[in-house]
């Protein structure tokens, strides 16, 4: 019953969305403007469509109706409820369920933004490529990844749950849904820039109208990721928040182009320049959501979180070709008319600098895609079997990453057009000032070695930049001088500073040990101390777990833990983290003691500044809110205005002091 | 000027993500295969220890005769799954003796379930512990089930993953006994 | 020379700290400190892309305790990478060797490096060269267009 009702609503999802492109087709080819309403109606019956799919989903969860094979193969009688939530994108069918919940919201969103514009052929062609979009995802689901599917044979009384590892942690719950938000979210000005591209109207007006959204899906990308990394951090137990596994990769490689993307844009709209790079890093970006998910999802890679081996892997893969050759395509077909009317004066200036970093954010996008994919290359040409992990990847994007700070620190302060040294000097002073008192302080608290002093310099410098436009700003217009474009991303800066400084620090001076600890004994590490207190068995209906406490430093008492999963073959380790502001205390339970009285083999690890990480996630959140805030100089009523004028929501520079 | 650059490279990207296609969408999935090792063609490693019986075993002292090692773990699934097909496998080889299964206890192993294990779905052959991991390491093991076929010789043949057949092995078994006579 | 003393003196600062931290690297490498680094540039056989250093795993615990045995028997750090390569294969190395074909994955990001800054060079070269154009009957063209659009534009 639910199978059936699923499916309909699976259906519906896929009627609506091919019918409302083919409407919309001969709308927009007829000039038909009656047809081109339409599109409200159609995404309405797209988002019935998820809403029930993904309701009747939940249902067979909650309900343990194990008839459907997606719940036979991953629900659980044992599984607390938000866990039995979140196991509807535990496992690739349903995960698909959840993008197309996503993508619909986003769909009707758009619909609903734009109803009084919805003859416009932009809205119209941007719309038109959204359902298209949706209409193969949801076909995926008609198709090779059905979760509705119900169980050949003998309905199992339950099941195994979902994968241990996701079962540790309410983070779950909230990740996955997170990233997809930034991920789905590149649809939409992706359809704007197809839009844009088809109907020839290149001028700055669709990046205007799609600003916001294009920093909403940032925003959450950003979040999704960092809340991936603490995920991991905090779950998997070995000590580290970011591997370079190819999962983690996939979800970088978008982010990287969209932050080169929400930048760039910048001088399209100031200048009218870039026009090129931005279409291409967009394109880009929503490419590489694609080819993220195809490679996650196909088993090309296997990595912690590919589930399955599916045959969904080729069509992924023909949907990343189509897109990818219809966004060079069009390109190409229209690259005439992307030809700017100015051209930079002097490397020396803004546009130069926003230049320079979209080719530091591409070339570092290449050097992640080429590592991710570069065993797969390796294979195929001479059948050797190597990896490329961390030690590349960090070597590679080192010298990115600082050239980057440097960036941070020097662009907001450069003028467009061309700067006179004189007025670098003066703008750079503080921050140069902030830049040698760090590397300073930093040599002083014992830090050594080029790269990470080179880091707590260039982040010193970039921090001491953010700070000083901040201030100058609040001085001129009180607590505005927060809020706005600029000023917010000032404030992101700084969370990337922060970010960048605990990068620093805790990948290069991170001790680690382990150590075999009778009942009462204690071991030192970096400068604290543990005592072993013993075990504590917990058998719940979902898992055996056996807790070590372990006493930190004469205070608080840490349980890291073992958990036996019952269809699960290995035991899961559960870490626990002592945290404060300058180090985080990272203990795991190597092995638990055999019997009674017998040792426990406890790990260790001391990494300094990880809680920075993501308090610098929080400050680069809040930033980007602050960015996106209405400065009340727009008057929302005239949107053609906004079309119309080529320089949106323009800042004044502060005064020169 | 402009134009032209933009078009060569849109041909370029188009060229490029041609041959990332083609590429991926050669690679086949990881199945049971026949899989790369560096120990193909040379001499099986060191396998010593002592059994589930309590006696100790070396693997030397089979040459003369194909031996299967394989891997084990009551906990993984896919080799329960196996465990049929080697005992049918040695059970056709039993008559004539040429050719037996050794199997290697890899990662923590409960001896008791192991000993029901084998007790209830048969397999009378040795059942080696490896208790610090060496043997594994030493045949590079990365994942369970993995088979490994040794010639009466002492050289590894072949490297089976992801779970063997009974015919399987006989099949590897005929083309490596024929290539040994080619040779000869 | 007032305005480049400021400078002077954060550039003698900073020159002076970045070499002290630099070379004040500290002491010899123990046992321990070289079994970490040789574990942490193996790939632990049953992950995919964790370290033998980070992950938990007992094949993973077992090459650490492995690492350090063949330590203190005298072997190097070569002989010891070499001899997991001889049984796993290269892809236990999680720092692709720099020969061969595996070596490409190091040279091409180089190689694009070179080609960005070659192309930026052009680009700024380029935009100053433009700087005397003269407006063609093509260009004049383009504007006529797009100011009749403009007029077109319904209101």
């Amino acid at each position: 019953m639910t199978a059936v009702l699923g499916s309909a609503g699976v259906a519906l999802g896929f009627l609506a969305s091919a019918l409302g492109a083919g409407t919309l087709a001969v709308g927009l080819r007829n000039r038909r403007s009656p047809l081109l309403q339409l599109g409200r109606q159609y995404a309405w019956m797209v988002l019935a469509g998820a809403l029930i799919a993904a309701g009747a989903m939940e249902w067979a969860l909650i309900g343990n109706d194990f008839s459907l094979q997606y719940v036979a193969d991953n629900g659980s009688t044992r599984t607390p409820l938000i866990y039995t939530i979140a196991t509807l994108w535990a496992a690739l069918e349903g995960s698909i369920i959840l993008w197309t919940l996503v993508l619909a919201g986003y769909l009707l969103f758009v619909a609903h933004h734009f109803r009084r514009r919805l003859s416009d052929p932009l809205v119209g062609w941007a719309l038109l490529v959204m359902l298209l979009v949706a209409a193969f995802f949801f076909g995926l689901m008609l198709g090779p990844a059905n979760p509705f599917e119900t169980v050949a044979g003998v309905v199992p009384s339950d099941g195994p749950g979902p994968n241990p590892l996701l079962q540790n942690h309410p983070l779950m719950a909230f990740h996955p849904p997170m990233l997809y938000l930034g991920y789905v979210g590149f649809t939409v000005p992706f359809a704007f820039a197809v839009a844009a591209l088809v109907t020839g109207r290149l001028g700055e007006g669709w990046l205007a109208e799609t600003r916001r959204w294009t920093l909403f899906a940032w925003g959450f990308l950003t979040f999704g990721i960092v809340l991936g990394a603490w995920w991991s951090y905090e779950v998997l137990g070995w000590g580290g928040y970011w591997g370079w596994d190819p999962v983690e990769n996939a979800s970088f490689l978008p982010w990287l182009t969209g932050t080169a993307y929400i930048h760039s844009v910048m001088v399209q709209e100031r200048r009218g320049m870039l026009r090129i790079w931005n279409l291409s890093l967009l394109m880009a970006t929503f490419s590489l959501t694609i080819l993220g998910t195809f490679l996650t999802r196909s088993g090309v890679l296997d990595s912690v979180h590919a589930f399955t081996e599916s045959p969904i892997g080729p069509l992924l893969l023909g949907f990343f070709g189509v897109v990818v050759l219809t966004a060079v395509g069009l390109i190409g077909w229209r690259g005439d008319r992307l030809r700017s009317p100015g051209r930079i004066d002097s490397p020396v200036s803004r546009e130069g600098s926003f230049l320079a970093n979209n080719v530091v954010f591409a070339g570092f996008a290449f050097v992640v895609l080429l590592g991710t994919v570069f065993p797969l290359i390796v294979e195929a040409i001479n059948g050797e079997r190597i990896s490329v992990g961390a030690p590349y990847f960090e070597r590679m994007t080192m010298p990115l990453g600082l050239t980057l700070l440097f960036l941070m620190a020097v662009a907001p302060v450069l003028p467009w057009r061309k700067a006179s040294g004189e007025l670098l000097r003066h703008r750079l002073l503080w921050p140069a000032w902030a830049a040698t008192g760090g590397v300073v302080l930093a040599v002083l608290l014992g830090a050594r070695g080029l790269a990470p002093l080179l880091a707590f310099g260039l982040g010193a410098f970039a921090a001491g930049g953010a700070v000083r436009h901040l201030f100058l700003a609040v001085r001129r217009q009180g607590w505005r001088g927060m809020v706005g474009r600029s000023n917010g991303g000032m404030i992101v800066h700084l969370g990337v500073v922060m970010v960048a400084v605990a990068l620093a620090a805790s990948g290069s001076y991170s001790s680690d040990g382990e150590f075999r600890l009778r009942e009462g004994e204690s071991a030192t590490l970096a400068g604290h101390t543990i005592t072993y207190l013993g075990t504590e068995t917990v058998v719940t209906d979902q898992k055996r777990e056996v807790k070590a406490r372990v006493e930190v430093d004469g205070g608080k008492v840490y349980e890291p833990a073992l958990s036996q999963f019952p269809f699960a073959s290995q035991a899961i380790g559960t870490p626990s983290v002592r945290s404060s502001p300058i180090d985080d205390v990272y203990l795991t339970l190597v092995s638990a003691p055999q019997d009674e009285g017998d040792p426990a083999v406890i790990g260790m690890i001391v990494q300094p500044l990880v809680a920075w990480l993501w308090t610098g996630g929080a400050v680069m959140a809040l930033g980007t809110l602050l960015s996106a805030w209405p400065r009340g100089r727009r008057r929302r009523s005239d949107e053609r205005e906004a079309v119309e004028s080529p320089i949106a929501d323009r800042e004044p520079e502060p005064a020169v002091v | 000027m402009r134009r032209g650059v933009g078009f060569w490279s849109a041909i370029a990207i188009g060229l490029v993500l041609a041959g990332f296609v083609w590429l991926l969408a050669t690679r086949d999935s990881s199945r049971s295969r026949l899989a790369d090792s560096p120990l193909l063609g040379k001499p099986a490693p060191v396998l010593a220890g002592d059994t589930l019986a309590g006696e100790s075993f070396e693997l030397e002292t089979r040459s003369g005769r194909w031996v299967v090692v394989n891997f084990f773990a009551t906990w993984c699934v896919p080799c329960v799954r196996e465990h049929p097909e080697l005992v049918r496998f040695s059970q056709r080889h039993l008559a004539e003796g040429d050719a037996e299964v050794v199997s290697v206890q890899f990662d923590r192993n409960d001896e008791d379930r192991l000993r029901r294990f084998f007790e209830r779905n048969g397999g009378d052959w040795p059942v080696v512990a490896d208790p610090e991991g060496r043997i594994a390491l030493d045949y590079g093991v990365t994942g369970i089930p993995e088979s490994f076929l040794v010639d009466p010789d002492g050289f590894v043949v072949s490297k089976i993953v992801g779970g063997v057949s009974a015919d399987q092995l006989d099949a590897l078994v005929a083309a490596a006994e024929e290539q040994r006579e080619a040779a000869s | 020379m007032r305005r480049w003393g400021a400078w002077a003196v954060m550039a003698i600062v900073v020159t002076g700290a970045l070499v002290y931290g630099t070379v004040d690297e500290g002491s010899a490498r123990t046992t321990e400190d070289r079994a970490r680094s040789i574990a942490a540039s193996l790939r632990c056989p049953t992950c995919r892309s964790q370290s033998v250093l980070e992950s938990d795993s007992t094949q993973a615990q077992a090459i650490r305790t492995d690492i350090v045995r063949r330590l203190q028997a005298g072997q190097t750090e070569g002989e010891i990478t070499g001899y997991y390569v001889s049984r796993f294969g290269e892809q236990i190395r999680l720092r692709p060797d720099s020969g061969g074909v595996a070596g490409l994955v190091w040279v091409l990001p180089v190689v694009a490096l070179v080609i960005a800054v070659a192309g930026l060079g052009f680009a700024f070269r380029r935009w100053r060269v433009q700087a005397g154009r003269e407006v063609t009957d093509a260009d004049r063209l383009l504007v006529e267009r797009a100011r009749g659009r403009w007029r077109r534009r319904p209101t």
